[in-house]
This record gives C-alpha cells, sequence and structure tokens, in this order.
C-alpha cells in the first residue's frame, strides 16, 4: 500500500479532512501521529479578511509534494507514512486550506516529519493566495521565490518584506 | 517552436485565459524564453506585473526549469511568480 497520500481538493469540490488524514496515517505499530491544520484567519497585516482564493499549478505541485514525502521518508525511515493535502479555489474565514499528518512508531519523529512536510509545502510549492478583504479590495500574498536555492528544497527559515515564516 | 504560456498568481490576470503563446528559435533554450517573455511582458502587461517577472521561476509539470536548460519539447511553460501556499 502507498505509504503517502497526495492530494489537491478544489473547494468546490469537497473539503479537506483531518479524520481521513488521521485514518491515512494510522498503523497499529505506530505511537504518533502529528497532524498541523492550517486555516484561513480573518485578519492579516491589520486587514479583516473575509476570504482566500488559492491557485494551484496542479500537476507540479502534487510532483513536489511526492518528492517532499520522499525527502520525509529518507530522513524519518520508510515506516513513515505521510497525508498531505491543499485546497484550490475560494476558501472562507476558518475554512482549511492545508492539512498534512505523518504516522510514525513515536512522537518525536511524528512532530518533526510533519514540521518538515509544511514548511516545505509552503516554501516550495506552486500555490498562491489572494486574500480578499471585508472592503472589497483583494491582494495576492507576497510568498518565496522558487528562483533560488529554495527550489532545491533546502529553504530555511526567512523573513520577506512583512512576514517571516 | 511555439511555446505555450500558462500564467499563475499574480499574473493570472495580464493575459486572456491566463495563457499566451511565443515563437522560438528551438535553440533559444529557457534563457530565451526568459528574455523573449520579459520582452513581450514589457510592452503589454503593467508596469509591477511586469516587474514581478524577475521573481518568477520557469517549470513544467515536472520540475523547475534553469535558464541553461532546454525548452521542453512539448513547448508548454509555466510561469511561477513567489510562492505563498498554507
Amino acid at each position: 500500500m502507498d505509504r503517502h497520500h497526495l492530494a489537491v481538493v478544489d473547494a468546490a469540490q469537497g473539503r479537506l479532512d483531518p479524520a481521513a488524514a488521521i485514518d491515512f496515517v494510522s498503523d497499529p505499530a505506530f505511537g504518533g501521529i502529528d497532524v498541523f491544520i492550517g486555516r484561513v484567519r480573518d485578519l492579516n497585516h491589520g486587514r479583516k479578511v473575509v476570504g482566500i482564493s488559492y491557485d494551484l499549478f496542479d500537476a507540479l505541485a502534487l510532483n513536489g509534494f511526492a518528492q517532499i514525502a520522499a525527502r520525509a521518508q529518507a530522513e524519518f525511515g520508510p515506516r513513515l507514512k505521510l497525508y498531505i493535502a491543499h485546497a484550490k479555489g475560494r476558501l472562507a474565514v476558518g475554512d482549511l486550506a492545508v492539512v498534512i499528518a505523518a504516522g510514525t512508531p513515536h512522537r518525536d519523529e511524528a512532530f518533526r516529519a510533519c514540521r518538515m512536510v509544511i514548511e516545505a509545502v509552503k516554501h516550495e510549492s506552486p500555490i498562491w493566495k489572494q486574500e480578499h478583504y471585508v472592503d472589497g479590495d483583494s491582494i495576492w500574498s507576497e510568498g518565496c521565490s522558487l528562483c533560488g536555492d529554495a527550489a532545491d528544497g533546502h529553504a530555511a527559515p526567512h523573513a520577506h518584506d512583512g512576514h517571516a515564516h | 517552436m511555439k511555446i505555450e504560456i500558462s500564467l499563475f498568481g499574480a499574473l493570472r490576470e495580464c493575459e486572456p485565459d491566463a495563457r499566451l503563446q511565443l515563437e522560438l528559435a528551438d535553440d533559444s533554450g529557457v534563457a530565451g524564453l526568459r528574455a523573449a517573455l520579459a520582452a513581450h511582458a514589457q510592452s503589454q502587461w503593467p508596469a509591477p506585473r511586469a516587474g514581478l517577472l524577475g521573481k518568477c521561476a520557469l517549470a513544467d509539470e515536472r520540475s523547475i526549469l534553469r535558464d541553461g536548460d532546454a525548452l521542453p519539447v512539448d513547448g508548454r511553460v509555466a510561469v511561477l511568480p513567489p510562492v505563498s501556499g498554507g
């Protein structure tokens, strides 16, 4: 059975499901499961947000998810099970944008694998978000350029204009 | 060869259906495509969007394309602005 579930979920077709993620990475031999859930929040840089539209290059995103999963497996071992799903389309405040789950025999690997995967997804995946504000304005978020090292899979925590991650 | 270019994120609105075609010599390579795209953007796109091109990566469905790479044989290239997922 494949140990990685990789998905892009169109908001018009369905919602991300953390319970499905936990179920997928569960295993009788696993004592640790870590889940990261990214949600749309109602405030950014002091502006009231009413929603976010996510744009994805689906094919490259899914290939990238597979490469990220392979790196995680190389680091945390072949037993690691991963669930990586990102939403696409228009989301409202509170909707789920991304769900990552990692299942391993022990909690330390689960925490670290989950953190590694979400950071890689954020910094490397061809995903763009456009924030919609209560005043009717919309702005595409600044992000990480894929022209440099980040695209080679060596992204580290860093800062951009106005935000850090 | 004809290159079919797909635009994403903030560049989507620069072209109808977020797509454009450019005709390039077969041996242009990715660097040649980037130069042709920049020239097109400077003449056709609003200045802020054209300026964003310098921060954009080019890619096919499998990977990021580097300036020294050949153009994809299927002629399909995506322009990727800085990413902001999650």
